[in-house]
């Protein structure tokens, strides 16, 4: 199965700290959500945003859960040059309009929850995720996890994701 | 008074973050409350920083230097080794 | 070319607790040690005594906090631990063994001297509520994103190495965890100082996995605050 992975700017897994290789098999027990490969499907993209995207190959036991896909064994085949800093300044804009507009349309008063545009230098997760936390107050989970699914294709087209 | 969990949205707040840190810290959270944690933790560079500082505090207290068998003591629990070995 | 995955505690500078105490000695040698205790071998007791010190002496400092009267707890330890030597079946490491016996007779010792500090005190501490950080620096219920950092902690990566494991620093971590009560002190001071695993701090003490968790928390939260007052300043 292909996916993707995030990494961090030093090439090691954010949360394992794994050094990861491109082409280098790695291989662990799955123990879902704690041990194991973890990567994601391009509905996660938004979920898991960092530094680096890599494409891997997945192989092996392959468990799917809510918000990513663990598996015995995963291999780097090539890095997703195409998120670079350009991409995540144009997303984190994307998240930050959408925010705006989500806090106008609301009932209640959410103007102050809008980021300015110079707040994108907090990085495209956390605008991603002030997007769908707005869609949230104002229609719930549903509304949250619809933004997450916006963002996702907007990830999807602009990395020309298959 | 603490607010109860899960009232303002439905992942984790920075609020529950730091005191489930415990858990996450020593791998006892199960498995969907691990994903939520780190789910957080990806767009939350303020608790990122938090779970860094516990793990790096522990680190510290590591290197803090353990004591060492003072020589009088040292001298007394061979005495009692001995005595011990003939009784 | 394959790989091992394995997940790690965040690679900052200052290592681990793990990467600090890899433990040399194997549990494994543990039945060839007390065979050659029970030989009356001299030379492995001084060894066990001077390796197992600084455990022994944190769990009776837990109990007491004069060094002395630690000592002397130590000392009545090991005359349990040999008189039991040739009842020792194993089913915990030696060391785990060791640690409950010392564990017991400073208990027993506080009760004595009426400075009761019983294992329910772990109990008692943990139910008493208690956040990691004050409640302060987060944002209330009227405002954005409630319950969320007011502003971030500092990051730690960008001090120069040199400040955060310095002598000032340890000197300062070794004082907070001296401060801190004595039920979170004895599991900071046996976890992280001495570098014991949860379970045979657990075995040691007789507490839960959960108590022991929630105390190692407060005690590491505590010296974490008294850390970023210090870096922040």
């Amino acid at each position: 199965m292909n996916a993707y992975k995030f990494l961090a700017a030093d090439g090691r897994g954010i949360f394992s700290r794994h050094r990861w290789v491109v082409g280098e098999w790695v291989e662990a027990e799955v123990d879902p959500c704690r041990t194991g490969v973890h990567a994601c499907r391009p509905r996660d993209l938004p979920f898991w945003l960092g530094p680096a995207l890599y494409e891997i190959e997945l192989d092996g036991q392959i468990v799917e859960t809510g918000f990513k896909v663990i598996a015995s064994r995963g291999r780097l085949t090539r890095r997703v040059f195409a998120w670079d800093d350009e991409a995540r300044e144009a997303y984190s804009q994307m998240c930050i309009s959408r925010a705006a507009k989500l806090a106008a349309a609301s009932s209640r008063p959410l103007t102050s929850w809008a980021p300015p545009p110079a707040a994108s230098t907090e990085g495209p997760a956390r605008m991603g995720f002030i997007a769908a936390r707005l869609a949230e107050e104002g229609g719930g989970l549903d509304a949250y996890l619809d933004e997450r699914a916006r963002q996702a294709s907007w990830l999807v087209d602009r990395l020309s994701l298959s | 008074m603490p607010e109860p969990l899960g009232v303002y949205e439905h992942g984790y707040t920075c609020r529950e973050i730091v005191d489930l840190a415990a858990e996450y810290v020593e791998a006892a959270l199960p498995a969907h409350e691990s994903t939520l944690f780190e789910l957080h933790l990806n767009f939350c560079d303020g608790c990122f920083r938090f779970i860094d500082q516990i793990r790096d505090t522990a680190g510290l207290a590591a290197r803090v230097g353990e004591d060492e068998l003072p020589e009088s003591l040292r001298a007394d629990l061979l005495q009692a080794f001995r005595d011990w070995k003939r009784a | 070319m394959t790989a091992r995955w394995t997940p790690r505690t965040a690679a900052c500078s200052v290592g681990s607790v793990a990467e600090t105490h890899t433990d040399a000695r194997p549990v494994t040698d543990d039945s060839a040690l007390v065979t050659r205790l029970l030989a009356g071998d001299e030379r492995a007791f001084e060894d066990v005594a001077r390796a197992f010190y600084p455990r022994m002496l944190a769990v009776a400092q837990g109990y007491t906090r004069t060094r002395a009267v630690a000592d002397e707890v130590v000392q009545e330890a090991w005359v349990g631990v040999l008189r039991a030597l040739d009842r020792f079946e194993g089913r915990s490491s030696l060391r785990s063994w060791v640690l409950q016996i010392a564990a017991d007779i400073a208990r027993t010792r506080a009760v004595r001297e009426a400075r009761s500090v019983p294992v329910s005190a772990f109990e008692l501490d943990v139910e008493r509520p208690e956040t990691a950080v004050e409640p302060e620096r987060f944002r209330g219920p009227d405002d954005p994103f409630p319950g969320h950092w007011r502003s971030y902690p500092t990051d730690w990566r960008r001090l120069p190495e040199q400040r955060l494991v310095s002598t000032e620093t340890l000197e300062l971590v070794k004082r907070a965890i001296d401060e801190l009560p004595e039920s979170r002190k004895i599991i900071i001071t046996l976890r992280d100082v001495t570098g014991c695993s949860a379970a045979e701090v657990c075995d040691a003490l007789g507490v839960s996995p959960e108590i022991q968790r929630v105390l190692l928390h407060r005690a590491r939260a505590r010296v974490r605050a008294r850390l970023e007052r210090q870096f922040d300043a």
